[in-house]
């Protein structure tokens, strides 16, 4: 496939890239308020923790518009392994999906889902990393798109902007520990989509939190 | 598109009606156009007054209140919990919201856009009657078609149990008649007519000395084909007999027989060796005895009451009965009819006991024997209306006898009444707790003591007196001199048309239980806002329906109408102004009593107190749906009877 080419230093832009890198161009206005942003809540199944050896298995995600959980917009995607061709599948174990993207397909696919919106993930910067290291054959050095943690957040809200590690023990900051708190029922964990959706469900109620504590804007709420 | 959310959203809402009527398609593509909401306590989702939103909603998890801003304040109209489905008026008529959606705990809601929804309602005739029936939350407001909700409800049921299965269930054994009636194909029609009237059956079997069967001739044939068509009677039998004939081994399961029956239209199978015909007819099954079989036919247990006075027999076939109400209310059938027919099983046993007592007392003085009396029902009995064998309540009058055979005649009736009791225990009635029984020698007397506690309760109604109307003022006689209970009817009704203040206080009494908002969660939800884990169905809906209808048909003149669905039928035609409001009434004590008798019948208990969680969501506001005409029929007997201003 001729998109993996480890020889090339400077990559040229896909056309996807360029299209999602042109969307992107014009910041979201800080007065905007959180009613009006659309966020792309999302999380990525890998073969490990390792942004250097380990890749994509799964991609979930889900959008939030006018707050509320759009499950219409709900999206799975299964990349296919970067080595395949190599016997990966049965390394492995894993059963080879009849809607098994290729990495560019993938690549286009999420991107193009992404759009300009706001992200969203626990733990994001694992997420964005992988999601970067997916696309960057494709020419994308970095997400541009805002981000917010959901851990993070998490931890701001109850905290305070301000709260040191000191403050907070991060093992209550887990998915199932905030899950387990904000009374959210864990159905379907470990899937990328479960994932997304139940992320999604916390990011709602964080926003309500966070509406009590003046948090009203896009710029509030980026910090 | 992600299968993994779309099933989450989908697994939730299939639990609940009407998304549970939806087949899997249907549901995944309602699921995948959900957008999922959070509110706190104390937000609003939509307001009184409000355009209606292109959403309906159902509640993931929390509690909402649906709220009505009346002049100056704002009342609960219901409240929301887990799977509830409200704001409907966006789907169904497209107008502001009449009530407002108030947050009263941090809530998760699924908004259903009206859009996908609405091309279900066209071709999903279950789901169009869930909406039409009112089972949404805050649909009440209007009165609603309680029947509509009935239908609904017997048409939502089938889908979980096929009760039709139920009979197949009863392992009892089948009988059939082995003495089969059999004639040959040249005897005239004449003849084989002969045979079968003087064996008083319904069919002959046509065959030759081998008893091989060649065909059958019933009742209908002779009907149809003989009589209607004017053939000469000497006609041979086999020019009318239907052949060939379906046959089946005698051995072979009740299943397999009633099901060749029901599939082949036959009121008739030939049983046979071989269960072919090429060999010995050796039984008949009638239809009657598929229904004989099943115990289920009310014709046959009466016939069996009225021939014994054995009391293990007759309890057995009161327990038969039992069974048999208990197919019927889970089919549906007319409360009028089930209820009728029970009341006579009820009142045959009565007379039964009469017989037994009257039997046990064969040594008393002749003279005593002769004076006429007659045994009462009071009560739900009274009223026709006793489906379980809850409390006898019941009552003995006799004619007036001179001074100085008082004694006498008291001792002998008390005798009487007590073992008249005594066999109604035996068939399984509970005693009654207020010893209001013809065991009680209060409750037993001559005709002038009668006709003195009456007067004495509508002159001076005191609160013990108006609880005694309320029971005695439902007597039914049943056994003995039924002319002696019309006579009482009659001196009641003259006294209350000489004191009509008597209705006043009768009124008060009915206005004493309101019934409650409707249920939340576990609980029955007070209009107070106050919270009880049990509903008493007798004393909170079936007791205040059935007080207003007695003090209505009083205030009317109306006497001889006891059943409380009749006496509302009744005042549909006298007060035509409101005739929905009393053909709703009429209809919401069936569906009570329906309830209640499948709740005793599940639990075997007396089935009066309902624990919220064992209703399911349709039992839950079908209950609920018949609390209205209770609470409009309190409202116009506290204008009508001018309450506000009547002071004990």
């Amino acid at each position: 496939m001729s998109w993996w080419n480890f020889g090339r230093k400077k990559i040229d832009h896909a056309d996807f890239v360029d299209a999602f890198l042109l969307k992107n161009q014009k910041p979201i206005p800080a007065i905007r308020s959180i009613a009006q942003l659309e966020f792309t809540v999302f999380d990525t199944e890998t073969t490990g923790l390792s942004t250097k050896d380990d890749y994509i298995l799964s991609f979930g995600a889900i959008k939030i518009r006018n707050q509320a959980i759009q499950i219409e917009t709900a999206l799975e995607l299964y990349p296919n392994s970067p080595n395949s061709g190599q016997n990966t599948a049965a390394i492995h174990g894993l059963i080879q999906r009849e809607n098994q993207l290729s990495i560019r397909q993938f690549a286009e696919q999420s991107l193009s889902y992404f759009g300009n919106s706001v992200l969203v993930a626990h733990h994001i910067g694992f997420d964005t990393e992988m999601m970067q290291k997916a696309c960057k054959p494709f020419g994308l050095e970095r997400l541009p798109n805002p981000m917010i943690d959901t851990m993070s957040f998490a931890i701001r809200l109850e905290h305070g902007p301000h709260a040191d590690r000191s403050q907070y023990n991060p093992e209550h900051y887990g998915l199932d520990e905030l899950c387990a708190r904000y009374n959210i029922i864990t159905e379907d964990r470990h899937t990328a989509a479960g994932d997304a959706f139940l992320t999604a469900q916390l990011f709602l109620k964080l926003l309500k939190l966070a509406a009590a504590k003046g948090i009203q804007n896009f710029g509030q709420l980026i910090r | 598109m992600s299968n993994v959310i779309v099933h989450r959203v989908a697994e939730f809402l299939k639990r609940f009606p009407p998304f549970s009527f939806l087949s899997k398609e249907v549901l995944e593509k309602v699921a995948a156009s959900v957008q999922v909401r959070y509110l706190e306590k104390g937000d609003i989702l939509f307001r009184q007054g409000q355009p209606a939103e292109p959403h309906f909603y159902i509640l993931k998890e929390g509690a909402i209140v649906l709220t009505e801003s009346l002049q100056n304040h704002e009342e609960i109209r219901d409240q929301c919990d887990e799977g509830d489905v409200f704001g409907v008026l966006a789907l169904l008529g497209k107008r502001p919201y009449v009530l407002s959606a108030k947050v009263d705990e941090n809530s998760l809601v699924y908004a259903i856009p009206v859009a996908i929804f609405e091309e279900i309602l066209e071709h999903n005739s279950r789901v169009a009657l869930y909406f039409a029936a009112g089972f949404a939350s805050g649909q009440v407001v209007i009165r609603q078609d309680l029947s509509e909700g009935q239908k609904a409800r017997g048409a939502f049921k089938n889908e979980s149990r096929d009760h039709s299965l139920m009979i197949f269930s009863d392992k009892s054994e089948i009988k059939f008649s082995e003495k089969v009636l059999t004639c040959s194909p040249e005897q005239s029609i004449q003849q084989a007519a002969a045979l079968m009237a003087e064996k008083q059956v319904s069919s002959i079997v046509v065959c030759r000395e081998d008893l091989k069967p060649l065909g059958i001739i019933t009742d209908k044939d002779l009907r149809s084909k003989v009589v209607a068509k004017g053939i000469p009677l000497e006609t041979p039998s086999s020019e009318i007999m239907s052949a060939p004939v379906l046959t089946m081994r005698k051995d072979a399961s009740f299943s397999d027989l009633y099901l060749t029956m029901i599939k082949n239209r036959l009121h008739h199978l030939i049983l046979t060796e071989d269960g072919t015909d090429q060999s010995q007819v050796c039984g008949i099954l009638s239809d009657h005895d598929v229904l004989l079989s099943m115990g289920n036919s009310p014709a046959v247990l009466i016939h069996g009451l009225m021939n014994t006075l054995d009391l293990k027999e007759m309890r057995l076939i009161r327990d038969q009965a039992e069974q048999m109400l208990g197919y019927y209310l889970e089919n549906e059938l007319t409360m009028d009819f089930v209820a009728s027919v029970m009341t006579e099983v009820n009142d045959i046993i009565i007379k039964q006991a009469l017989r037994i007592a009257e039997n046990s007392l064969s040594d008393e003085d002749p003279a005593l024997k002769k004076i006429p009396f007659c045994f009462l029902s009071l009560g739900s009995e009274g009223r026709e209306e006793q489906l379980l064998r809850t409390d006898q309540d019941n009552a003995l009058v006799y004619e007036d006898v001179p001074e100085a055979l008082a004694e006498q005649a008291h001792a002998y009736f008390l005798k009487l009444g007590t073992a008249m009791v005594e066999v109604l225990l035996a068939c399984g009635f509970a005693s009654c707790p207020g010893d209001i029984m013809a065991s009680n020698p209060k409750w037993v007397q001559p005709m002038s003591k009668w006709k003195g506690y009456f007067s004495e309760w509508i002159i001076r109604p005191t609160e013990e007196a108006i609880l005694s109307a309320t029971i005695f003022f439902d007597f039914r006689p049943i056994a003995g001199n039924l002319g002696l209970g019309e006579t009482l009817s009659l001196h009641i009704y003259e006294e209350i048309q000489k004191k009509k203040i008597f209705l006043n206080f009768l009124a008060k009494n009915a206005l004493m239980n309101p019934p409650p908002l409707g249920f939340f969660k576990g609980f029955v939800v007070e209009k107070s806002g106050e919270h009880e884990n049990e509903f008493d169905i007798k004393s909170r809906a079936m007791m205040p329906l059935a007080d207003l209808a007695r003090l209505l048909v009083l205030s009317h003149g109306v006497i001889g109408v006891n059943n409380t669905f009749k006496r509302f039928d009744r005042l549909a035609e006298l007060e035509p102004n409101y005739e929905a409001l009393f053909k709703q009434a009429a209809k919401a004590y069936e569906i009570l009593m329906r309830t209640r008798a499948l709740e005793g019948l599940g639990n075997e208990s007396s089935g009066r107190f309902i624990k919220p969680e064992s209703l399911g969501k349709l039992e839950r506001q079908l209950l609920k749906n018949t609390f209205s005409p209770i609470t409009e029929l309190q409202s116009i007997v506290k204008v009508r009877f001018q309450l506000d201003y009547f002071q004990q």
